[in-house]
């Protein structure tokens, strides 16, 4: 019994499989610092100064650090990996996968959490569609739940033009009753907006792209059926060792 | 915003669709749908307006114009399809206008003589109610619904109340303290918060008679930061916050002094408008070429232009669009592109696979993902399972300002302390999980030393540590397991009571399928931890694990479970030691 394997965090299988579908893809799987400029995390980003998002209830603000914040999504790698290939005489095409940690202060109960999981995907090139978008998330979540069908809904985002928001529902006959298809919303995605690509150094006359953000702790809540946020940042074993 | 079907119908000839229609139709391509209520005759839908459209959607005709767009119906009675000229009044009006701030756009006071103040007649009462707004008087009912109907504020003043003894009223628009205020220049009264609120002192009574209507044009950031500093969020400052256009000032002056004069009578006695910079007409243009370029669709000339026309943008050419002076939102051709995208409808996108780009040539492997996937592996393969715990502490270098509740608003210098405990309260749990040792591992972000690193921490028996991960080079990506996990099931939170049976035996099987039928449902695990042979026979010795989903066990129950077992045992020839 003592030789018996640990287990996994199953945000972090997610990750790795989630890696190894667009490593076959052609992305780079890129880190970045949970602590960030509000440049990074909001300007860069065409989010203006006094949008509501940048209230004080939602940011965690660094304290004796202006202008720092904890990131809220993880977006705020777009701009940064764009950018330093820029400096590095690189151009596009970019396909980068980024997931991470990212942080909402708010009250935590049992679907909301300060703390959570995201993964981001940036795609840049002369001719990088929204139908590469369509097909980018189907090949993500057909990895992850097999079966599914995505719709597009019209939504708003700062950083992306046009922009939507993505629904799934899983259709294959042994998924539980409570998920089978029912329409989930899942993701926000869109094009790049031109402001991005500028403030990164990119020509937005040249290039375009596409660039969506998922909670992975909600894909995670689904596929096994959690009941309960908080468990994944619990470390009890009695939820972990069932992974 | 609360939109009611009825009030929508005002805006058509023709008939709109059942309410179900009317949600998908706004869902699929303008705004999500909150709820839909039924109220009396009336169908409420509660649609979730997005930031960009604040200006112009906060209100019925933005809706319906959404509507005529996307569901191809005509919208015959619109407000804003006019000019918005108001009648000359005469030219010794008793009231006079000065904007001393750029933070006001454009101010138009009218002046209305006469009126007779009173309830709103009931279909206006009904309307109000539908959409959840209390019915005032018909005069603040009037500025209610023109603000509901077309998104422009209002507020009526009553002019007896501020103005001195045969003086004219000078309203005057001017910062203080930060905060713009609308005051009476000569008798220096406050007549209101700008966007905000009305002073107490102007307000509309039954006494009143002569109304001055204030239809204005307020900065949106201030409007914000002043109803943000005074907490008072009102539905005039939630509109004038996304910061609407001055064109619409007119409109609204010219609908709010007609309302008036049907439900109060008395008589428009004349306007001053101060407009010292009009809103300018905006021009954008897209191609076809790029519209398709960016949705990887395959439209054509004729869809775009029906798209256009249909919104009302009216376009020229292979497209130049005239923006209409509501839309502030339509800026650059990608925002015509959404435009094109949302009425021609999301689902006539197809996939197109994304096809290896020969020029990016092999992805690089991650160093600090590499190594962190291989220590989780190794530490996995030693018996170790992964923890996340919050970055959030007690002590640490850094810390957030404004942390709700407050509690540990440090950053973690390191893993141990999280590990420690989370070591100690899995420690608690070693029987219900059937483990002899907890091992724990966590490969998470720290700051220390004045730097954002990544370290790995470990814990079990013989103590807590940690250690950098060091980043790790590598070709390509090893083929790791995935959890193999199919559904979690839920653990009970009441605490569990462990109990030993051992006995011997001359022959080894039965046993474990006797306990599990006799102990029943409350038995949540059972191991059989020691065995040993004697004079031919088998001691064998299981533990017990007892827990409920519902309620606290008590020692009694378990123990007479354990005697029923210990019985049964003895009658089937196995002696309890």
């Amino acid at each position: 019994m003592n030789n018996e394997a640990g287990h996994i965090h199953p945000i972090s299988s997610l990750i790795r499989e989630a890696n190894r579908i667009f490593y076959d893809m052609g992305f780079t799987f890129v880190d970045a610092p949970l602590v960030e400029s509000e440049w990074y995390n909001f300007d860069a980003l065409n989010v203006p100064k006094d949008h509501p998002a940048r209230d004080v209830q939602d940011t965690f603000f660094m304290k004796d650090e202006p202008g720092v914040v904890l990131r809220t999504h993880m977006s705020n790698v777009q701009v940064r990996y764009m950018e330093s290939q820029m400096k590095k005489g690189i151009l596009p095409p970019y396909r980068i996968v980024y997931p991470g940690r990212v942080f909402r202060n708010e009250a935590t109960d049992m679907t909301h959490e300060a703390e959570f999981y995201q993964l981001e995907c940036l795609a840049v090139a002369e001719d990088i569609t929204m139908a590469h978008l369509r097909y980018t998330i189907e090949r993500l979540l057909q990895g992850i739940f097999k079966n599914i069908e995505i719709r597009f809904r019209p939504s708003y985002f700062p950083f992306t033009e046009p922009s939507v928001e993505v629904d799934m529902r899983v259709t294959a006959s042994d998924t539980p009753e409570k998920l089978r298809n029912k329409w989930i919303e899942l993701l926000g995605a869109g094009m790049v907006h031109p402001n991005v690509l500028k403030n990164a150094g990119v020509d937005p006359g040249k290039y375009q792209g596409f660039a969506f953000g998922m909670g992975l702790d909600r894909p995670a809540m689904l596929r096994w059926g959690i009941d309960d946020i908080r468990l994944m940042h619990s470390a009890d074993l009695r939820f972990m060792n069932q992974f | 915003m609360r939109i009611s079907r009825k009030w929508l119908e005002k805006f058509f000839d023709a008939p709109l669709p059942e309410a179900q229609k009317i949600v998908d139709a706004l869902t699929f391509h303008a705004f999500e749908i909150e709820s839909v209520e039924k109220v009396a005759a009336d169908d409420v839908l509660d649609v979730k307006v997005t930031p960009n459209r604040g200006h112009d959607c906060l209100c019925h005709r933005g809706i319906a114009k959404e509507l005529s767009a996307i569901l191809n119906i005509p919208l015959t009675h619109d407000p804003l399809s006019g000019k918005s000229d108001l009648p000359a009044g005469k030219s010794d009006l008793p009231v006079s206008v000065s904007i001393k701030s750029d933070l006001c756009r454009r101010y138009i006071a009218v002046l209305v003589r006469g009126v007779k103040v009173g309830p709103s007649p009931k279909w206006l009462r009904e309307r109000l109610e539908a959409v959840g707004a209390r019915s005032i008087n018909n005069i603040v009912d009037a500025t209610n619904f023109v603000m509901l109907n077309i998104g422009q504020p209002l507020h009526a003043f009553d002019i007896s109340k501020i103005k001195s003894q045969n003086s004219k009223v000078n309203i005057e628009v001017r910062e203080e303290n930060g905060r713009l205020m609308i005051t009476d220049g000569h008798a220096d009264k406050v007549l209101g918060v700008a966007g905000v609120k009305g002073g107490p002192e102007s307000l509309i009574t039954e006494s009143t008679t002569d109304v001055i209507l204030e239809s204005a044009n307020f900065d949106g950031i201030s409007v914000r930061k002043t109803s943000a500093a005074l907490k008072l969020r009102t539905d005039a400052s939630q509109r004038f916050e996304q910061g609407i256009p001055p064109e619409l000032a007119g409109f609204g002056a010219l609908c709010g002094a007609e309302m008036i004069q049907n439900l109060a009578g008395g008589e428009i006695a004349g306007f001053v408008d101060v407009y010292p910079r009009p809103q300018e007409r905006r021009i954008v243009s897209v191609t076809l070429e790029k519209i398709n370029k960016v949705l990887g669709t395959d439209l054509s000339e004729k869809e775009v232009s029906d798209a256009f026309a249909r919104l009302g943008l009216k376009s020229e050419g292979n497209f130049t669009v005239r923006v209409p002076f509501e839309r502030l939102d339509l800026e650059i051709p990608e925002d015509l592109i959404e435009e094109v995208a949302r009425i021609v409808g999301y689902d006539k996108i197809p996939a197109l696979p994304l096809e290896p780009d020969p020029s990016l040539g092999k992805p690089p492997v991650n160093p600090n993902f590499y190594a962190a996937e291989k220590t989780r592996d190794e530490l996995m393969s030693q018996g170790y399972s992964e923890v996340y715990t919050s970055v959030f502490a007690e002590r640490g270098e850094r810390a957030v300002l404004n942390k709700v509740g407050g509690g540990k608003p440090y950053l973690r210098d390191g893993l141990i302390p999280g590990l420690r405990d989370a070591l100690e309260r899995n420690s608690r749990h070693k029987d219900i999980l059937g483990l002899k040792k907890i091992k724990l591992f966590e490969i998470g972000t720290v700051w220390k030393d004045g730097e954002e690193k990544i370290i790995v921490g470990t814990a079990d028996e013989r103590g807590v540590s940690e250690k950098p991960l060091k980043p790790l080079s590598a070709d390509k990506y090893d083929d790791l397991p995935l959890s193999a996990a199919m559904h979690y099931q839920p653990f009970s939170k009441y605490p569990y009571i462990v109990r030993d049976v051992a006995f011997w035996t001359a022959e080894k099987t039965g046993a474990e399928k006797i306990i599990q039928r006799e102990a029943g449902p409350l038995l949540v695990k059972i191991s059989l931890f020691d065995k040993f042979e004697k004079n031919g026979r088998m001691s064998l010795a299981y533990r017990l694990v007892f827990q409920s989903f519902e309620r606290t066990l008590t020692e009694q129950e378990v123990n007479e479970i354990i005697l029923k077992i210990q019985e049964v045992l003895g009658k089937s020839g196995f002696e309890i030691r």
